[in-house]
């Protein structure tokens, strides 16, 4: 049984470690996306992300509770490199996180931008109602 | 049935219309805080007017398109986010001088630290053995000059930096002076008459090359260009330049004036010239500081622990360190004051032989310092600062590039805009990114996680 979960352990380091370079992979591939104007594929990279996110949020909180004190079996030494391949890939998706962050601040100002200059000009003819003669408005929204 | 009235109230619909477009890309730009942004309009135009039973119906008033507009708020964009990336490459490539200061040589401050905690533990177990006195000396000297090597490369950094003020700002200049000729020569009339289509982007590209080397707001009006630092200090007026200037500070420090002799160093922001003077003024001051600090704090706290004891002549220990009066230039001026290895003070009670006062020579490099922190700790967190500025530096100039980059391919993409079909994309754009910053929080969150998981 102990045996047991030391492997469903192991496994889920190794899960871990996986889900992090391919969350990784991912903002490389959504910041390429962003710099192509390729929205569609911005958009399903957003999707593989928040799905990754949430299985790495939900293995992390697994593993560190395997990894208290109290818990009956700690890791292994075996473990020892996948936690350190762990701690080196997390610091690289930080990176990457950090450098996302900053093109997703700029280019969100620059969208927002344009979508204020085409709202703007988003223009709605608008009639008057009424027998009496027609007066056509143009309005934009400010 | 419309009639003369109808007519003429179409027609004032239109000009409103016009006139509500143009208040409105005013408005909206203003109000997204940038500046000067007046001199394309949206393409509108008037709608046939129909004749219906001898009387005038107006037709109202069309959107044919807004392409101008667009463009000249993409220039925009890319000549604010050029500004800045030029600001983090200069950050960066400052970064990367300063972080090998701080990189493992062997002659470095932790290996020389490491080394004259190793040479205290050596003299603990021979406390009367005078070559062990003396290493003990060598390794304090060696790591003086360690403290020494940082300091002396920090303000080498900072001076590189002030040469680089003044240098771009005679850029600056130059450049300035450039497109206040070429504005001369687009005065309305020679627009009107010729072709001023190569000098206009003869000067877009000076003000591009511009805003490489500082922040700028460009605004046109029917004087012509203006240009502007980010502060407001006025660089180019139509055909009219004012120079930057540079004077020595207080400091030592050059400072950038206006053309009135105002200093406006603090004040400018972006490109070459900001970034030089945010490493100059701020980033390269707090690494000193933090150096400086550890310097002082250390050195005091192996003073106390030497003069506790008793020396090998029977003599109460003396300063082990000299430094400068205050934190400010410790790291540059700290010295050894002893001359020779026989004055460590190894005694507690200054009997012969006895090793008493070595645990407290040894403490004062492991215990925390008024900082909180032991030296090689306080150390740590510094060379961690510099590393984390480096990369932070590097990757924010990554990122803008590809922000940049973004704008040149959407400039550069179909230029007939649908209108209907650009909102549409702009809003899925902007859904995508509010779920992508989610996504940034969360993994920030897991760092906190992974930490714990593998602590």
């Amino acid at each position: 049984m102990i045996a047991a979960d030391v492997r469903t352990r192991s496994v889920k380091a190794e899960e871990h470690l996986q889900l992090l370079r391919l969350l990784a992979t991912e903002l490389e591939r959504a910041m390429d996306a962003m710099s192509r104007n390729d929205l569609p594929e911005l958009e399903d990279s957003i999707a593989n992300q928040q799905d990754l996110g949430r299985q790495l949020v939900q293995l992390a909180d697994e593993l560190s509770a395997a990894s208290r004190p109290s818990y009956p079996m700690p890791f292994q030494s075996g473990d020892s490199d996948v936690m350190q391949e762990i701690r080196n890939a997390t610091g690289d998706l930080q990176r990457l996180n950090f450098r996302y962050s900053v093109l997703l601040e700029h280019s969100s100002r620059s969208v927002a931008l344009m979508a204020s200059l085409f709202t703007s000009f988003q223009g709605q003819l608008q009639e008057d109602s009424g027998a009496r003669p027609k007066h056509q408005t143009w309005s934009c929204r400010m | 049935m419309g009639g003369l009235t109808t007519s003429l109230l179409s027609g004032l619909e239109a000009l409103n219309a016009s006139q509500a477009a143009l208040s409105a890309t005013s408005n909206n730009i203003a109000n997204s805080n940038t500046a000067g942004y007046t001199r394309e309009v949206a393409q509108l135009s008037e709608n046939q007017e129909e004749l219906t039973g001898g009387s005038v119906i107006g037709g109202g008033v069309s959107l044919n398109g807004i392409q101008s507009v667009r463009d000249e708020l993409l220039n925009l964009q890319i000549q604010q986010q050029t500004s800045l990336q030029s600001s983090a490459d200069t950050q960066s490539s400052s970064m990367q001088s300063i972080e090998t200061l701080f990189s493992s040589t062997g002659q470095d401050i932790a290996s020389t630290l490491a080394a004259f905690s190793s040479s205290l533990a050596q003299l603990s177990a021979n406390p009367s053995t005078a070559s062990v006195q003396e290493s003990v000396l060598t390794s304090g000297q060696n790591l003086a000059q360690s403290f020494n090597s940082a300091a002396n490369g920090l303000a080498s950094a900072q001076t590189a930096a002030d040469q680089q003020v003044t240098s771009t700002v005679a850029q600056i200049n130059s450049l300035t002076s450039q497109i206040a000729q070429l504005n001369a020569q687009l005065s309305p009339t020679v627009v009107a008459q010729q072709n001023g289509g190569t000098i206009q982007d003869q000067r877009d590209q000076l003000v591009q090359q511009l805003s490489t080397l500082v922040g700028v707001s460009v605004t046109n009006s029917s004087d012509g260009e203006v240009i502007t630092t980010a502060n407001g200090t006025p660089l180019v007026m139509g055909g009219q330049s004012y120079n930057l200037q540079t004077a020595t500070g207080s400091g030592g420090l050059q400072q950038v004036l206006d053309s009135n002799g105002n200093n406006i160093t603090s004040a400018l922001q972006g490109g070459q010239l900001g970034g030089t003077i945010q490493m100059r003024d701020q980033v390269i001051p707090g690494f000193q500081n933090s150096l400086n600090t550890l310097a002082s704090q250390f050195a005091t706290a192996f003073n106390t622990a030497q003069t506790q004891g008793y020396d090998s002549n029977g003599n109460a220990g003396q300063d082990f360190f000299s430094i400068p009066s205050g934190a400010s230039g410790a790291a540059a001026g700290i010295s050894v004051a002893l001359t020779s290895g026989s004055q460590v003070a190894v005694s507690s009670d200054g009997s012969a032989g006895s090793n008493g006062n070595v645990a407290n020579l040894s403490a004062a490099l492991t215990s925390a310092l008024p900082s909180g922190q032991s030296a090689a700790n306080a150390y740590a967190s510094l060379v961690y600062q510099v590393g984390n500025a480096a990369s932070n530096a590097t990757d924010s100039s990554t990122a803008l590039s590809q922000s940049i980059l973004q704008l040149t391919n959407q400039q550069s993409s179909v230029s007939g805009v649908s209108i209907d079909e650009e909102t549409t994309n702009l809003i899925r754009f902007q859904t995508a990114y509010e779920a992508a910053a989610r996504i940034v929080s969360t993994v920030q969150a897991l760092n906190t996680a992974t930490i714990n998981m593998v602590s």
